[in-house]
């Protein structure tokens, strides 16, 4: 494992498990899983489908509690939050990158964008404004005002590298980020989203089997059976 | 806000990012939001706003029928311009019963603070039809020269006609039912003739329609003995407290009721409500509409949280609270309650206008154009508790699978 002793682990995991449902048909998803993440790195998950890695950022990004272990994120202990603080926890310091983009196709980028600014406490005016220079950021500046249905698959997935960079969140999650785009509009928005947040001096950790991208990370965590096997760079 | 780098820095912005922005800040961006998921489909919308139209429109017009028909009963309380009516005993509703002796009015007439009494006659008659058979009609009869108590609502003819002998006004919308009647016709009434010498307008009760006569001619074609009659009205003198009067003259005709027109008026209602059942039939079409509207907006709220499901869960992971959520059904329930109600009522409105007729009317009070939003907000704010359920249990991981 390589450790950045300069760096904090801004994301410390240890011991972690999962387990989906109980008795006979229980699933152990996650077993004993030791992980971390340092500010401002590039860290990617990879492993097959069912091998747990989604579980392990559904965890991370605080939409789903743990079986057993801990799990810090800034000094925080979510694992142990209430649930009611759960919410205030994934907007203070999570920003999300879905794989279907999942934006909300009634609001356009822009109120995409300024919805999360404004859940954050951001006036209107400032949180608009905000939207409009992180479209610029993600090179689509003229489309503010366009509905998700009017974007193609690249330009949505920008508007959500946007919207998840809003406010700079100190931990950006992405959920296979290019599994809906071609080759080169994946690695296009990979490389955005790398620079972004290092601009922003975010830690990200990207869910992908993509290998394609591998080379943009700082670090690849292998993950088969719930258990992480292999560390690289 | 900068990003955090170093462990200092990074509980700093812990610290500082709780997500409390105020509600103020939040009520708006859930109303915005709310608004443009609502406006967004259409069809949903359409069909939502079906359900509070439908039960607006329904309830009201149930409602307007209702007030309309207990008008049409109490109207000739309302328009006979007593102050007080010594009616008998057992009276609960402006029908001809047990008769009240003259003696009453005489009683009346010389009570202090009494202005002025009269005799009402009230009964049930028939006219006989010039091609066989007969209708029935009320007959009521009004002592000349002041006519207390009608007619009203004149159309054709004058009040005054009654004071020539063997005639009557009846009503304009029975003239075919009468066999024709004009001006000047000649019918039998109670095997007497009689002359038409004038039409009201809509004084149709829940019963046959008001026919007048002159009170002595209307005795004659009742046969009423001349110690008897239905009703006394009576005017209080100006300057006269109403209620003292009444006790005094109730004190003065033990054997009769005294009663002020409104209470008689709330003894004719309250008649109709419990005893003729027509409270409990209306209240239940009335329900019934409200039920149907409160199921076809909870199902399409329902239905728009399953079509949005995903963005909901989206809304969850990305740090809305239920809360929040629930700010944001409210809202769009609101929005669908205000706007249903305005074009809701503006229909029942249309129809107040124009179903207007004789025996016929819609009559809807501004309590109920006041009261219909505020009612429909309640019931779709109620509408929206199963979507509400639904989102509570929205888990905000399914935005990964």
């Amino acid at each position: 494992m390589i450790q950045t002793e300069d760096r904090p682990h801004v994301v410390d995991v240890r011991g972690l498990s999962k387990v989906y449902g109980a008795g006979a048909t229980a699933f152990e998803a996650l077993k004993e899983v030791d992980f971390h993440a340092d500010a401002g790195e590039f860290v990617m998950l990879s492993g097959p489908s069912g091998s747990g890695k989604t579980t392990l950022l559904s965890i991370l990004g605080c939409v789903l509690r743990p079986t057993a272990g801990h799990v810090k994120l800034f000094d925080r202990d979510v694992a142990g939050a209430r649930e009611d603080e759960l919410p205030a926890l994934r907007l203070g310091l999570v920003g999300f990158v879905f794989q279907g983009f999942n934006l909300i196709a009634s609001l356009s980028a822009r109120d995409n964008i300024a919805l999360v600014l404004q859940l954050r406490g951001w006036q209107p005016d400032d949180a608009n404004a905000e939207a409009e220079k992180l479209l610029g950021e993600v090179g689509i500046p003229d489309k503010a005002n366009s509905l998700p249905r009017d974007l193609s698959g690249g330009q949505r997935q920008r508007v959500a590298i946007a919207r998840a960079i809003a406010g700079h969140p100190p931990l950006l999650l992405a959920d296979e980020p290019t599994a809906n785009l071609d080759g080169h509009t994946g690695l296009q928005v990979t490389e955005m989203l790398k620079n972004l947040a290092r601009a922003h001096g975010s830690t990200v950790v990207v869910v992908t089997h993509d290998n394609r991208i591998f080379h943009l990370a700082d670090r690849i965590v292998h993950i088969e059976d719930g258990r992480i096997q292999e560390v690289s760079k | 806000m900068s990003a955090p780098r170093s462990t200092s820095d990074i509980r700093t912005a812990s610290a500082m990012w709780t997500g409390k922005p105020a509600f103020g800040l939040r009520l708006r961006t859930m109303v915005r939001v709310g608004a443009r998921m609502m406006f967004h489909d259409k069809l949903k919308l359409a069909g939502t706003l079906f359900g509070v139209i439908f039960a607006v429109v329904l309830t009201n017009q149930q409602v307007g029928v209702f007030l309309g028909l207990l008008s049409k009963n109490t109207m000739f309380i309302d328009h006979a311009g007593a102050d007080l009516w010594i009616v008998p005993g057992s009276t609960e509703t402006l029908q001809a019963g047990k008769p009240v002796p003259m003696d009453a009015l005489y009683q009346a007439r010389t009570t202090p603070g009494v202005a002025w009494a009269e005799p009402l006659l009230f009964g049930g008659a028939t006219v006989s039809l010039p091609a066989g058979g007969s209708e029935p009609v009320t007959l009521v009869g009004t002592k000349s020269p002041a006519f207390r108590g009608g007619p009203w609502n004149i159309v054709a003819g004058s009040v005054t006609a009654l004071r020539r002998p063997d005639t009557m006004i009846f009503e304009d919308s029975q003239r075919d039912q009468l066999g024709g009647l004009n001006l000047g016709s000649v019918r039998e009434v109670n095997g007497h003739s009689t002359v038409v010498g004038g039409f009201t307008w809509g004084l149709l009760p829940f019963a046959p329609a008001y026919a007048f006569a002159e009170y002595d001619h209307a005795r004659e074609l009742m046969g009423t003995p001349s110690d008897e009659t239905s009703f006394v009205l009576v005017g209080v003198a100006p300057g006269a407290n109403r209620d003292s009067v009444a006790r005094a003259l109730q004190a003065r005709v033990s054997r009769n009721l005294v009663l002020s027109a409104p209470e008689f008026h709330s003894r004719v209602l309250r008649y109709l409500l419990v005893q003729t059942g027509i409270g409990a039939t209306t209240g239940m079409s009335t329900l019934f509409g409200l039920l149907i509207g409160l199921i076809i907006v909870s199902l399409s709220m329902f239905s728009a949280v399953i079509d949005n499901i995903r963005e909901f869960g989206t809304l969850k992971a990305i740090g809305c609270r239920n809360r929040d959520l629930a700010l944001l059904l409210l809202v769009q329930s609101s929005v669908y309650a205000l706007l249903g109600s305005l074009i809701g009522l503006r229909m029942v409105a249309l129809m107040v206008e124009n179903m207007h007729s004789p025996k016929f009317a819609l009559v809807l009070p501004w309590q109920a154009y006041a009261g219909t939003p505020l009612l429909m907000v309640l019931l779709c704010g109620l509408a929206s508790l199963l979507a509400l359920t639904r989102i509570r249990n929205i888990e905000p991981a399914m935005v990964f699978r």
